[in-house]
């Protein structure tokens, strides 16, 4: 077992890592991680998830903007994908580890904002389960009840793709009415979310970042 | 007072003459589903036709009263001539705008055909252009066409995060990606140019501050937009949407006749920014208010755009199609009223 020494000093990397986007150092502290035999879970959300909401806090006051947030979520995708084999069900506890829908409607090919709300899922424990982008209506639904997910996360940039979304939530929702539906993208108010029957909403990729953090920074507190 | 043309009109607007009242036109797409029920075709078929692409821009601008005309109205014609496909949704319920199917996810494999204008749906595009050149040879509307600036085009046609990434990692290969995505919009639009464009908006969108700093903004987007107006000839608009407020000024460095941006811009500042000199074209949402606004919210909305000191109402993007007709029609008909003021920089007569 890693001292607390040792164990700041690699939580440190993580989280420096991914704000610095420094890609060899989040897969060096990641490894250090696993070799001192740190606790896998603990790693991603004490150093990489840490690290992601200063990002979050840096975007909000304009020293960040979206190609940083990419770098970002790179390196933090790296320190993931070494560090989430290795944690074990009992860490998560009885946090939140469902499954999810996530895709870009049909008539958008941007999935920006898609795949760092889906990097947010994965950190906190979720199965997601990505259709891409430009995603016809009713394969939401269809994938929906193929893998009983308890969140349908919905993404549409362009105002012109938005209503699509809409009719997603009725199919969904007509099937199953306990699925929380989640939508992101640029023309997606509280209003639209509200109107349309939604459960929660984002406004752009920085705002899904904001609030995929919270989603983390809560996971976290109770963690803590 | 002397009525003009819509031509007159605009063309003395870009020159800073005084008119007789102001414009109604824009820079984004204008074709409205009622333009279209009318023609009795689905807005998927009007892309590929010439006859509809004419004749769908038309008939909106008769119906509303508008004072120019502006093809096409998707975003992928470049792209599919370029080879990367399109997609028109032909069977999918409701408006869908075209998308590009297949993007290159390596700049090393992206090739400009010499001969691109003569790909894809560019000549028909060509020949619906020359249609409304036609119909309009007495002046009752202008043309005009956009091109999308080279940070934009290059989005379209290679995959935006690694685009996005490629600005801080990759920088020299990147630049001098944008650099050919440059040469290829001179080329565009001198193409409409020479096809007889009134004037031609050249719409890097995706360049605001909702994504990219100022700073890089200044350093990669700013000179290609330059030389893209210093090489053009008729009335120019450099148009970006989402957050401008930051770029504002260097917007205006870039040399465009006219600068025009979205609701997210405070164009009031703006225009405290500028001086009174410069075009300044904004700022509503279309959708948000004409098509999901009530009636009674439009006037007060381009009341104030025209406080805030725009010298013509522009939408911040293309009209959606799915508009209330009572809302453009209070649209048009607010400017018609409230435009009869001089604007900063355009007198009247």
């Amino acid at each position: 077992m890693a001292t607390e020494e040792v164990r700041q000093e690699i939580l440190k990397a993580l989280d420096d890592g991914v704000v610095e986007y420094e890609e060899d150092q989040v897969k060096e502290a990641a490894q250090r991680a696993l070799d001192e035999g740190l606790n896998a879970y603990d790693a991603v959300m004490n150093g990489l998830a840490a690290g992601m909401e200063k990002v979050g806090k840096l975007y909000d006051q304009q020293e960040y903007f979206v190609p940083e947030l990419l770098m970002c979520a790179d390196a933090l995708y790296i320190g993931l994908d070494i560090l989430k084999p290795h944690i074990n069900t009992e860490d998560l506890g009885d946090k939140p580890k469902g499954q999810v829908v996530i895709g870009t409607v049909q008539g958008d090919v941007h999935d920006i904002g898609k795949n760092i709300i889906k990097l947010m899922f994965e950190v906190a424990g979720f199965t997601v389960h990505d259709l891409g982008r430009d995603v016809p209506l009713e394969k939401f639904v269809e994938e929906q009840l193929r893998t009983d997910s308890d969140i349908v996360a919905l993404s549409a940039m362009m105002t012109t793709t938005m209503m699509g979304m809409k009719k997603v939530i009725e199919m969904i929702k007509e099937k199953n009415p306990n699925v929380a539906i989640m939508l992101g993208g640029a023309p997606v108010t509280k209003d639209t979310a509200d109107l349309f029957g939604a459960d929660g909403y984002a406004e752009t990729a920085g705002n899904a970042v904001q609030e995929a953090i919270k989603m983390i920074s809560q996971l976290r507190k109770m963690q803590g | 007072m002397t009525e003009m043309t819509p031509k007159e009109r605009i063309t003395k607007l870009f020159k800073k003459e005084p008119i007789d009242t102001m414009p109604v036109f824009s820079g984004q797409g204008m074709v409205t589903i009622q333009a279209i029920e009318k023609m009795g075709i689905r807005f998927a078929q009007v892309h590929t036709s010439a006859e509809y692409l004419a004749q769908s821009a038309m008939v909106t601008a008769e119906m509303f009263d508008f004072d120019a005309v502006i093809i096409p109205y998707d975003l992928c014609n470049i792209p599919e001539a370029l080879g990367r496909g399109v997609s028109l949704y032909d069977g999918a319920e409701g408006i869908l705008y075209p998308t590009v199917p297949h993007k290159w996810d390596k700049i090393e494999d992206v090739q400009i055909p010499e001969d691109f204008l003569s790909k894809g749906r560019l000549p028909m595009i060509d020949e619906a252009f020359r249609k409304l050149k036609a119909e309009s040879e007495d002046g009752k509307f202008a043309v005009g066409a956009y091109v999308l600036g080279p940070f934009t085009m290059a989005g379209q046609i290679y995959e935006l995060d690694l685009l996005l990434k490629g600005l801080r990692k990759d920088r020299e290969r990147v630049l001098a990606f944008l650099g050919q995505m440059t040469d290829l919009v001179i080329k565009a639009a001198k193409h409409y140019e020479a096809l007889g464009a009134d004037y031609i908006s050249i719409r890097e969108m995706g360049s605001g501050s909702d994504l990219l700093s100022p700073r890089m903004w200044k350093d990669m987007i700013k000179p290609n937009l330059a030389r893209i107006f210093d090489a053009l000839n008729c009335p120019t608009v450099n148009h970006i949407c989402g957050s401008t407020d930051l770029i504002i000024e260097m917007m205006n460095e870039c040399g465009a006749d006219a600068i025009s941006v979205d609701h997210k811009n405070t164009a009031a500042e703006s225009r405290k920014k500028l001086g009174d000199d410069v075009l300044l074209f904004g700022n509503f949402d279309p959708y948000g208010l004409l098509v999901q606004g009530d009636v009674s919210n439009v006037e007060p909305v381009i009341k104030k755009c025209i406080d805030d000191g725009v010298d013509a109402v522009w939408p911040g993007c293309d009209l959606w199609p799915d508009v209330k007709k009572e809302n453009v029609d209070a649209y048009v008909q607010t400017i018609r009223t409230c435009g009869k003021q001089a604007s900063p920089a355009v007198g009247r007569i």
